[in-house]
Formats: structure tokens, C-alpha cells, sequence
């Protein structure tokens, strides 16, 4: 084994009754790739984020190379040696692609007081080509960028000063193929230098196959540590429940008909720059998966069915010649929508969990056109339970709960509202095994009662594990179709979007 | 962290309270009494009746994470739409009075909504633009009421009249989901739109509506004086705003604004004002010591934690 990197030693953190890590000591050697894995809100990006300086950790210490790490923010992390690319967009609208590269460091490229941005347009250019994204400019606005390259921004700007510890914390879940790639050749280089990368991804197998080392938190405490070589992902399930999980968390019926009847009808959908002349026929009790690279279009599907898009052309039609053109209209005819973008579109972050579960049905919760507290305080605990949501109480605010949590909130809104059309945009993005099990299962028994699922995936396995048809886009149109079958391969999905 | 999370939110709530009876301690120790004989008491009410009909409206323009400088002018023209009026029939002055406030809130609401100013910038060039018209119609002498329009300046009617718009304000805001709907919509506009709630008229109504209570507002201030000058309602955007934020309002608006705010924060403001005035203070220091309460207020009660801006 090699020398030792990083030592973390009784690193704890508390948030208000939540304990988020319990006094975790750990160890991190040089050249090693090493992961944290643990469920939606078992510690690992608190653990993380406190090393890096976004949060303050209330006691333990963290020694790198023999020194204390005691980063007071990210830049100061930089500044000590660890850098953090997250899971949510880390670069600031409004700037060009060099100044978020040098974000806080703008001392750098400054002589008496001037700023030399030409010095720093280059340096950032030099940096992008050696990465490789030589067609990012540096002099660009961030906002020409979309999702994908503004991530691989990210990287270059979390890792072109060579940190000594590089975190990734779930940034995978937000990269089409080709920024994974480049994501993974950067860690794999940091490795190679004698270096680390702490690695936190809830996609098990990919955590096995990137990393070499793979240490396991539940509920804020450290678990285990272990060769990624000797295990399985079954083996990683177990030691992050606690218990023998089921491997069947998919739908595992084959060949059952669905029924003929449409209940929502989108025809010649095209939204500029987004889709183009898309047309979908959902029918009752009938999950549809949607499939493609990122960019492909098949998340603005999800809106413009919902009524969401700007300038969309094309109609949404429902069973009874109901057209769907806004929002209202389609929340009012029992249609759902949970978005990719949670805490933006889907959540009312800076509100209770009260509030965000009741918000559509408020009018149905009036009696005798009277609105009471009280009926909502019972609706909203009502459904928050029955998502069995981790809170304090439904009067706790969004923004302190974990990713599966605050997913569990969204779906708990449209379960209370009971929609019968239910489009779900990345239902499992950034969610641990637990919860996915528990929004697969709910998935199929919503299926069964006859509602309608349209779920817009950029994960394979969840669509042909889920799905009773599966459309593929490419470019903003349709290249695919598939129905449920037992034999049906990643492969073939894969053909049809590249 | 958590622990004085919530006790920091315990003393942000209780700290209007405390303020409030803090400032009626020290001017009753100040004045040795003399600000609460039942005479000074009712000349304070009678204050606080436009005051507090004004605060409504922007209350709920606030609560969107909005914004509202045009009130002063709009009282200002409301006023002299009233005064004007009265002199025909007292209930068409009202009904008119409530239209100029509501088309001017709709001018509001188009440029903020329609035309994505924001709020801010939209009613300051309002404020200007109305307070030329009401300087324009009041040039050669004031607009005088109608010469009855002052008996209706009783105390019952006046206080009924206030207390009736604030229960309906009340039971519409916390009982038909609209606060709801508000507070969504300041709390996270993009987020509300994908509930369901239809952001842009719902803004457009609101600011339109505050108008319709500002004019109601200026029916007060007329009886009250019986004229209006070109000075009618000046200020009174920055006195509706230090009052919400005594009251304990986020000045960002969302989840955590209460309907109380409303009733304490204008009470507390106008018996700070009137005190100081009994002291003997001068106006120009007493606007020194408003601007220093505004700032402790607004630097207290602001939601820095969600990072929240003013729209």
C-alpha cells in the first residue's frame, strides 16, 4: 500500500437534530481513485463538502501531506490543495468561460491593482485545449455553453491547478457519454500523478469499474472499506442498507397487453432548437420510457406535453379532445410532471414541504370554499409519509433536505393530487438504490391502477427495466421504438442514438 | 447549526413584539404618559387608517418578492379623483377612486410582467410620473371635496372602514389559498409556474389590486382633509415599507411573510412617529433616526440564508 494522502480523523458534522456524519476517520493514499458510497443522506457529500470549505465542520481534523485542511470556501480549498466539482451547476451566468475557470483567483492574472484579461483569456484557452475542448472559447459568454459543456468547464477549472485531493461528488448523473468520458480520463490522470480523487456516484457499477477503493457511510457513519476488485454491486447494496436488498427492483412481467385506449395524444410536437415534429400516443395504464443522449430533446418532450414549453407548435390532445397549451390546463386534467431540474422546477426550494405537497391541490382541499391550515397540515404529512420522506416535521424547508428526499416531496405532491398522466423527467436522477427501489415499485403499482407514466431517462437500464415501449430520440426526432422484451439489449437502444 | 437556526427564527418572530412594546414603553417613559391620553390615542388612529389600508396592498406585492414606490403618487391622484368627484355623489368618488389606484397597479403589473422590468425600477418611474399629474392638477389651488365630505371623518365609520378591508384582505389571503399561491410565487417564481399557478396574471391582478386598495385608502385621506395638495401621500411608499419590515416582513416576500405584520408593523410606525413628534424632534431628525430603524430592520428581517433578491 502505498503512502498515506489525506487523513480524516473524527470529522463531524451536525445539521439542527440531524447528525450528519458521526465522527468518521478515514484514510486516503496517494494514486488511488477511491469512492464513497451510501444512501441519499448517509454523509457522503457533507463529508466532502467539509473538506472542501463549502460547509464548516463542527470538530476532526483533516491532514493532507502532514498538514492541517482547514479551507474556510472552495477558492481557499484550492488555495490548501482539494478541489470539488459538484452535483448541481457550479459555474455563475453572466461571466465568460475564463473568469469562471479563475473564479476567485483573478489576483493571479493582477499587477498594481489591473486586471490583465488578455493574460487570462489565454491561460484559460491554453488550459481548454490541453483538456481537449478546444472548441470551447474562453472569451465566450458561460450561457453559449449548454448543461454538458458548462460541466466540463467545471472540470477545467476544478483540476487545471493539479489539487491534491480532486472530489467528484454525483457529477456523473448529470453528463451525456462524452463528458463521462472526459471526466473519467481527468480522474484517471490525477490517479496516475500520485494523487486522489474521492469519487461519490450512486451508479454502483460505474463506481466499481472507475474506482479502487470504496468506502461505504449509512445514516452519517463509516461502515467499511473495501477493494473494488473483490466486490459486486449486490455486496455494496448490502453494506450500504444494512440488509440483503432484492435484485429484482424492476417490473418483471413480460409480454402483458397494454390497452388500447389513448389517453393523451401529442402530435407534430416542435418546439425550435428542441424538438421537431415529435409525435407520442400514451395509453392507459401504459409506462412509456424515453431514451437518447442528453441533448437529444427528450426532456423538452416532458414539458411541452405538460404545457411548459415556450413557442411550442404542434397539439396535445387528452381522450376527452382536451387541448393541453399551458400549465394549469394540464395540471387541472390530471396531468403530473416532476422535472430533471428539482430544485428550480419541480420544488419551491425556499418553501416547506407543507407548502410544495399541497401547492396544486389547494382548491381540493378547501371545504365549503374555505382553505384551513389544518387540512393541509394533515394532507401534506399524509403523503409525505406515505413516501416515507426522512423530516423533521412538514414544516421543515425544502432546501435542507437530501436529493431522494426532496424527490420523495415531489412525487408526494402529484400522488396527493392523483393525477392519472404522469411524466417523469429523470424520476431516479441522483437518487440512491433504496429510494430508486421504492419509486420503481410505486411506478408499477401506479401502472397497474390504470394511470398513464411517460419516463424520460438517460438511464438504459431503468428503461428497459421499466418501460412497456420505449422511444429513442435523436436530433429532437423519434429513431426508435421498442416494445418490452425480455431480449432486448442496451445495445440495441444505443444504435438508435448515436 | 440547527439548534440556533431555530432559535435565531424564534427571535426573528418575536422580535416585532418586542419592538413593538419596546417602542411603546420607551414613549410612554419619554412622553411621562402623554402619547396614550384617550385624546392623542384617537388622533393616532385616525393617522394610521391610511397608513394601514395602503400596507395591505403592498403586503401582497411583497410577498411575491415585489416591490412598490408608485403607492405615495398614487394616493396622491386617487385623492384628487375622490375630492373631484365628491362633489357629484360620494359613492361614484369611491367606485373611481378604486379604479385610477387599479389601472394605475395595472401599469405596474404590465411593464413588471409583460415587459420584465423589474418591480422596482417600474414603480419609482410610476411615482415620478404620477406626481406630475397630481402636481399638474393641483397647480392653481388645491382640489377641494365636496364641502359635506368631512362629516363622514368619525371615528366609528373611519375605524369600521379600515377594519372591514383589513378581515376581507385576511380571510382572502389566508383562507382561499391565495397567500399560498403569493407566497409560491416569491419563494420561487419558476417553481410556481410549474404547480400551476398562472404567475403572470396573478402578478398583473395583484398589482392592480393593491391600486384598488390604495384607493380606498385615498377615500380616508380625503374625508380626512377635505382637499388634496400636490404633497398628497408623499412618502407614503417609504413610510408602507418601514412599517412591513417593523412588522417583521422579509423585504424579499416569500414563505415566511404573516398577515400580522401588516397591523403590528404600522402601529409600531406610527406611534414611533408620533412620539417623536410629541418629543419635540425635529423633521429632520426624526427622518435620520426613521432611516436607522429601517436599516437595523431590513439588515434583521432580510432572508440572507436563501439568498433570495427583490424582483
Amino acid at each position: 500500500m502505498s503512502e498515506i494522502l489525506l487523513h480524516a480523523e473524527k470529522i463531524d458534522k451536525n445539521f439542527g437534530v440531524t447528525h450528519a456524519i458521526d465522527h468518521v476517520t478515514l484514510d486516503f493514499y496517494k494514486g488511488e481513485i477511491h469512492a464513497l458510497i451510501g444512501e441519499n443522506g448517509s454523509g457522503k457529500s457533507t463529508f466532502t463538502s467539509c473538506l472542501t470549505g463549502i460547509y464548516h465542520k463542527d470538530s476532526g481534523e483533516f491532514t493532507l501531506n502532514g498538514t492541517e485542511v482547514n479551507a474556510r470556501n472552495q477558492v481557499d480549498g484550492n488555495y490548501q490543495g482539494v478541489a470539488i466539482i459538484v452535483q448541481e451547476i457550479g459555474t455563475l451566468s453572466g461571466l465568460s468561460v475564463a473568469e469562471n475557470i479563475f473564479l476567485g483567483k483573478e489576483d493571479e492574472f493582477t499587477k498594481c491593482g489591473v486586471k490583465n484579461t488578455n493574460a487570462m483569456n489565454k491561460k484559460a484557452q491554453e488550459l481548454l485545449d490541453s483538456y481537449g475542448f478546444n472548441y470551447i472559447k474562453a472569451t465566450d459568454l458561460i450561457d453559449n455553453y449548454n448543461f454538458e459543456d458548462r460541466k466540463l468547464i467545471e472540470i477545467v477549472k476544478a483540476t487545471h491547478f493539479k489539487p491534491q485531493i480532486l472530489v467528484v461528488d454525483e457529477t456523473t448523473t448529470a453528463l451525456g457519454e462524452k463528458g463521462r468520458i472526459e471526466l473519467f480520463k481527468v480522474m484517471k490522470q490525477t490517479r496516475d500523478d500520485g494523487r486522489c480523487v474521492i469519487f461519490i456516484s450512486h451508479d454502483l457499477e460505474e463506481v466499481i469499474e472507475q474506482s479502487d477503493t470504496i468506502s461505504v457511510l449509512r445514516d452519517g457513519v463509516y461502515i467499511d472499506t473495501v477493494k473494488s476488485a473483490d466486490v459486486t454491486p449486490d455486496d455494496l447494496k448490502k453494506l450500504m442498507v444494512g440488509r440483503e436488498m432484492s435484485n429484482d427492483y424492476y417490473r418483471t412481467d413480460y409480454g402483458e397487453r397494454v390497452s388500447d385506449e389513448v389517453v393523451l395524444r401529442g402530435e407534430h410536437l416542435t418546439v425550435p432548437g428542441e424538438i421537431d415534429d415529435f409525435s407520442i400516443e400514451l395509453h392507459k395504464g401504459e409506462i412509456i420510457g424515453i431514451g437518447g443522449l442528453s441533448e437529444c430533446g427528450m426532456h423538452e418532450v416532458g414539458k411541452a406535453l405538460f404545457g411548459a414549453s415556450y413557442d411550442r407548435k404542434g397539439t396535445v390532445t387528452l381522450a376527452d379532445g382536451t387541448q393541453i397549451n399551458d400549465i394549469k390546463t394540464a395540471i387541472d386534467h390530471s396531468i403530473a410532471y416532476a422535472s430533471k431540474d428539482r430544485d428550480n422546477e419541480s420544488l419551491v426550494i425556499n418553501d416547506t414541504i407543507q407548502d410544495n405537497i399541497c401547492l396544486p391541490s389547494l382548491e381540493e382541499l378547501k371545504k365549503n370554499h374555505i382553505l384551513h391550515a389544518k387540512d393541509q397540515k394533515v394532507f401534506a404529512e399524509k403523503y409525505a409519509k406515505q413516501m416515507s420522506t426522512k423530516m423533521e416535521g412538514v414544516h421543515q424547508f425544502m432546501s435542507a433536505l437530501s436529493g431522494g428526499n426532496k424527490q420523495k416531496v415531489v412525487l408526494a405532491r402529484w400522488i396527493g393530487k392523483d393525477s392519472d398522466i404522469v411524466i417523469l423527467d429523470s424520476p431516479t436522477r441522483g437518487i440512491d438504490v433504496k429510494v430508486k427501489a421504492d419509486i420503481y415499485q410505486l411506478m408499477d403499482t401506479m401502472r397497474k391502477n390504470g394511470k398513464s407514466i411517460i419516463m424520460i431517462s438517460e438511464e438504459i437500464a431503468e428503461l428497459l427495466g421499466m418501460a412497456d415501449r420505449i422511444i429513442i430520440m435523436k436530433d429532437g426526432r423519434q429513431s426508435g421504438e421498442f416494445k418490452r422484451a425480455e431480449d432486448l439489449k442496451d445495445t440495441d437502444l444505443i444504435a438508435e442514438m448515436v | 447549526m440547527g439548534k440556533t437556526k431555530n432559535s435565531a427564527g424564534l427571535i426573528r418572530t418575536l422580535m416585532p413584539f418586542a419592538g413593538f412594546i419596546f417602542i411603546v414603553g420607551l414613549f410612554a417613559f419619554l412622553t411621562k404618559g402623554r402619547l396614550y391620553t384617550v385624546g392623542n390615542l384617537k388622533l393616532l388612529l385616525s393617522q394610521t387608517y391610511v397608513l394601514l389600508i395602503a400596507c395591505v396592498g403592498v403586503f401582497m406585492i411583497m410577498t411575491m418578492g415585489g416591490l412598490d414606490f408608485s403607492q405615495g403618487s398614487m394616493l396622491g391622484l386617487c385623492s384628487v379623483v375622490v375630492c373631484y368627484l365628491s362633489n357629484i355623489n360620494i359613492a361614484l368618488a369611491v367606485v373611481c377612486g378604486m379604479i385610477t389606484g387599479g389601472l394605475i397597479g395595472l401599469i405596474n403589473g404590465f411593464f413588471n410582467v409583460k415587459r420584465k422590468i423589474t418591480s422596482f425600477i417600474v414603480t419609482i418611474c410610476n411615482m415620478y410620473l404620477f406626481r406630475g399629474i397630481v402636481a399638474y392638477a393641483t397647480t392653481k389651488t388645491p382640489v377641494y371635496g365636496a364641502s359635506n365630505i368631512t362629516t363622514y371623518n368619525t371615528l366609528p365609520f373611519a375605524l369600521t372602514f379600515t377594519l372591514v378591508i383589513l378581515v376581507v384582505a385576511f380571510v382572502i389571503f389566508q383562507y382561499t389559498g391565495l397567500g399560498n399561491r403569493l407566497k409560491a410565487i416569491g419563494a420561487g417564481e419558476t417553481a410556481a409556474r410549474f404547480a400551476g399557478i398562472r404567475v403572470e396574471r396573478t402578478k398583473i391582478l395583484v398589482y392592480a389590486a393593491a391600486g384598488m386598495i390604495t384607493g380606498l385608502a385615498a377615500f380616508i385621506n380625503s374625508i380626512k382633509v377635505g382637499s388634496v395638495t400636490a404633497t398628497a401621500g408623499n412618502q407614503l411608499e417609504t413610510q408602507i415599507m418601514i412599517a412591513l419590515v417593523l412588522g417583521g416582513m422579509p423585504v424579499n416576500g416569500g414563505a415566511k411573510v404573516k398577515f400580522y405584520n401588516i397591523i403590528l408593523g404600522a402601529l409600531t410606525y406610527k406611534i414611533l412617529t408620533a412620539g417623536l413628534v410629541m418629543l419635540g424632534i425635529e423633521p429632520k431628525t426624526q427622518q435620520l433616526i426613521m432611516g436607522i430603524v429601517f436599516l437595523v430592520m431590513v439588515a434583521i428581517f432580510a432572508d440572507r440564508e436563501t439568498g433570495m433578491i427583490v424582483k
